[in-house]
């Protein structure tokens, strides 16, 4: 009885979770002024249509956007990822008198976020002549310190024979980094990467500042200029949206794994 | 003599170690300092000036931060982002944690229930900004249409000023709940079953041993969790500038936006900026608070 109780709340919460996505799609497969409000309308297959899907495609540039939001996030990911790593065997595998200090100040990006700090950021990308591009957007986001202490506890948690038999075998720390450490973590850093690649899909606030020109923006910043230049039909607003989402719950179903994994590594020991 | 040289040669294998480390950290300090360290020097520095993007600049001493402090509307946006926190973590961490208990067991379809839970987290801000705009919309909208159809009166999300701030908590628990909820299901694998089984020989009550096992298992998830959710609640943006752009009036306006609005929108550069090293050092305090806080309950 208990048991049937709590499995009614699992269903019922999930359905609560999903009708918004439901009535998103819906509304996107409707003629223009139908907002699907009642039951009728959603099973009326009579009515759906294509039109939006077509309009929202000609009109935005919304794949474009797509293709830049891809392109920031994989090399936001790849150089983060390599960049922490480095680091992480630095500060897991190397004895020196100012480790504390370095250490001290890479962890330090975790106090302070971007939002805190828009108006000299701002300055410091206009100075290297940084606005409205892709660099301008990847750089500052590169240091996010969560990855490198994730790889580092990793690397600490290697036993330290291989360090010692590679360096018996002349091994130099770069070789022994690049085909022995980045290897055995290769499965942290996957989840990392990940990780790091929906941070970087769902930056908002500084690619909503530094972008101006349409051609250049990413999609989490296209959709709210698009939809705020026209004057659209619900209709509209839920077709941009759903092509936004499409491509991220694509990805989502496929390496639904990797993602909880990578999630939960960033929470349970940050 | 001798042993002169000896400290010679060892305070030089020192250096050598020195910077043999310090190449391997370059890559990733080279951008932490250009990006990170300087912005927050440089950003004092700005706060001290009257500043305009396009760059005439004038000293004016702490005329800014007066500024600041005697107009009261720093203080009032910086209320709304704290009100906003005690809002949305209670309702987070404990819905969240309620989802992760709900799937814990082996229970049918629970991968798909953990996916359907999850799967917000991965749509962009402004893609659930989008769709929420259109679920609170008052004669159109999904929520008002089910309100009514269960016999409520309909309210008027986001106009109404104290529905207004719902609107975004609703929308916000939605998006990022399943994050918290997978990182309790991580921290509930982490506790280990023998404990259970020692609490049924022992007739344990079902209460007593969540009482007793599965909270304390939890204490430090839990505790990195409101660390983290207090610091996102405070730098609430998308959300707001998207679905309510700050309103109905400022009600819904957020620190972050008021900063960002100063400076990017007025063009005050250099008020932005003492407004943002207030907001740094502010965020400083609460990260502080919160260490000393933590560190008590363990001792």
């Amino acid at each position: 009885m208990a048991k049937a109780a709590i499995y009614s709340l699992t269903v019922l919460l999930a359905v609560m979770f999903v009708i918004p996505l439901v009535w998103m799609f819906v509304v996107s497969f409707k003629p223009e002024g139908v907002s699907a409000i009642t039951i009728s309308e959603w099973v009326d297959f009579s009515n759906l249509t294509l039109q939006n899907y077509k309009k929202v495609l000609t009109e935005s540039q919304i794949l474009r956007w797509t293709y830049n939001s891809v392109v920031i996030g994989a090399i936001t990911t790849i150089i983060t990822v390599f960049i922490s790593s480095l680091a992480a065997f630095a500060f897991s595998r190397k004895t020196f008198k100012t480790k504390g200090f370095w250490f001290i100040l890479c962890a330090s990006g975790l106090l302070i976020p971007t939002e805190a700090m828009l108006i000299p950021l701002y300055e410091t990308v206009l100075n290297l002549d940084m606005l409205d591009s892709k660099w301008g957007i990847i750089l500052p986001s590169l240091t996010n310190p969560l990855g490198l202490i994730l790889i580092m506890q990793f690397m600490n948690g290697l036993p330290k024979d291989y360090m010692e038999a590679a360096q018996i075998d002349g091994c130099k720390d770069l070789r022994l980094w690049w085909s022995i450490y980045m290897p055995l973590t290769r499965s942290a850093m996957i989840s990392i990467g990940i990780f790091y690649f929906i941070m970087s899909w769902n930056n908002f606030i500084w690619p909503y500042i530094i972008i101006n020109t349409e051609e250049n923006m990413v999609l989490a910043t296209g959709l709210p200029t698009f939809l705020a230049n026209n004057v659209l039909h619900v209709n509209t607003i839920m077709t941009a949206s759903a092509i936004a989402a499409i491509p991220t719950m694509v990805v989502y179903v496929l390496l639904q794994k990797h993602i909880v994994q990578g999630v939960s590594m960033t929470g349970v020991k940050g | 003599m001798r042993a002169q040289h000896g400290a010679g040669a060892r305070w030089k294998k020192h250096l050598k170690l020195e910077f043999s480390a310090i190449a391997f950290l370059s890559p990733f300090l080279i951008p932490l300092i250009v990006f990170y360290i300087w912005p927050l020097v440089r950003g004092v520095w700005i706060s001290f000036h009257s500043w305009g993007i396009l760059g005439m600049q004038k000293f004016v001493g702490l005329d800014n931060y007066t500024k600041v402090w005697t107009n009261g509307d720093f203080f009032k946006y910086l209320w709304n982002s704290f009100y906003f926190v005690l809002l949305i973590v209670p309702i987070i961490i404990l819905l969240g944690l309620l989802l992760a208990l709900l799937i814990k067991r082996k229970i049918p379809f629970q991968t798909t229930f953990r996916s359907i839970y999850f799967l917000p987290y991965v749509l962009s801000v402004s893609v659930i900004s989008f769709i929420w705009l259109r679920m609170f919309d008052s004669k159109h909208g999904l929520v008002n249409v089910i309100l009514e159809a269960i016999g409520l009166s309909p309210i008027n999300w986001l106009t109404d000023p104290s529905a207004a701030w719902w609107s975004i908590v609703i929308a916000t628990v939605w998006w990022t709940v399943g994050f918290v909820m997978v990182l309790f299901l991580a921290g509930l694998q982490e506790i280990s079953p023998d404990l259970y089984e020692a609490a049924d020989i022992d007739g344990a009550s079902a209460s007593q041993k969540f009482r007793y096992i599965t909270l304390p298992g939890l204490s430090s998830v839990m505790k990195v969790q409101i660390f983290f959710q207090i610091i996102a609640g405070l730098k609430l943006f998308g959300q707001v500038q998207i679905m309510t752009n700050g309103g109905p009036g400022d009600v819904t306006n957020t620190i972050v936006r008021y900063i960002y609005v100063t400076g990017f929108k007025k063009d005050m550069f250099g008020l932005a900026a003492a407004q943002s090293t207030m907001f740094c050092i502010f965020m400083l305090l609460i990260a502080a608070v919160q260490y000393l806080f933590m560190n008590r309950k363990q001792s």
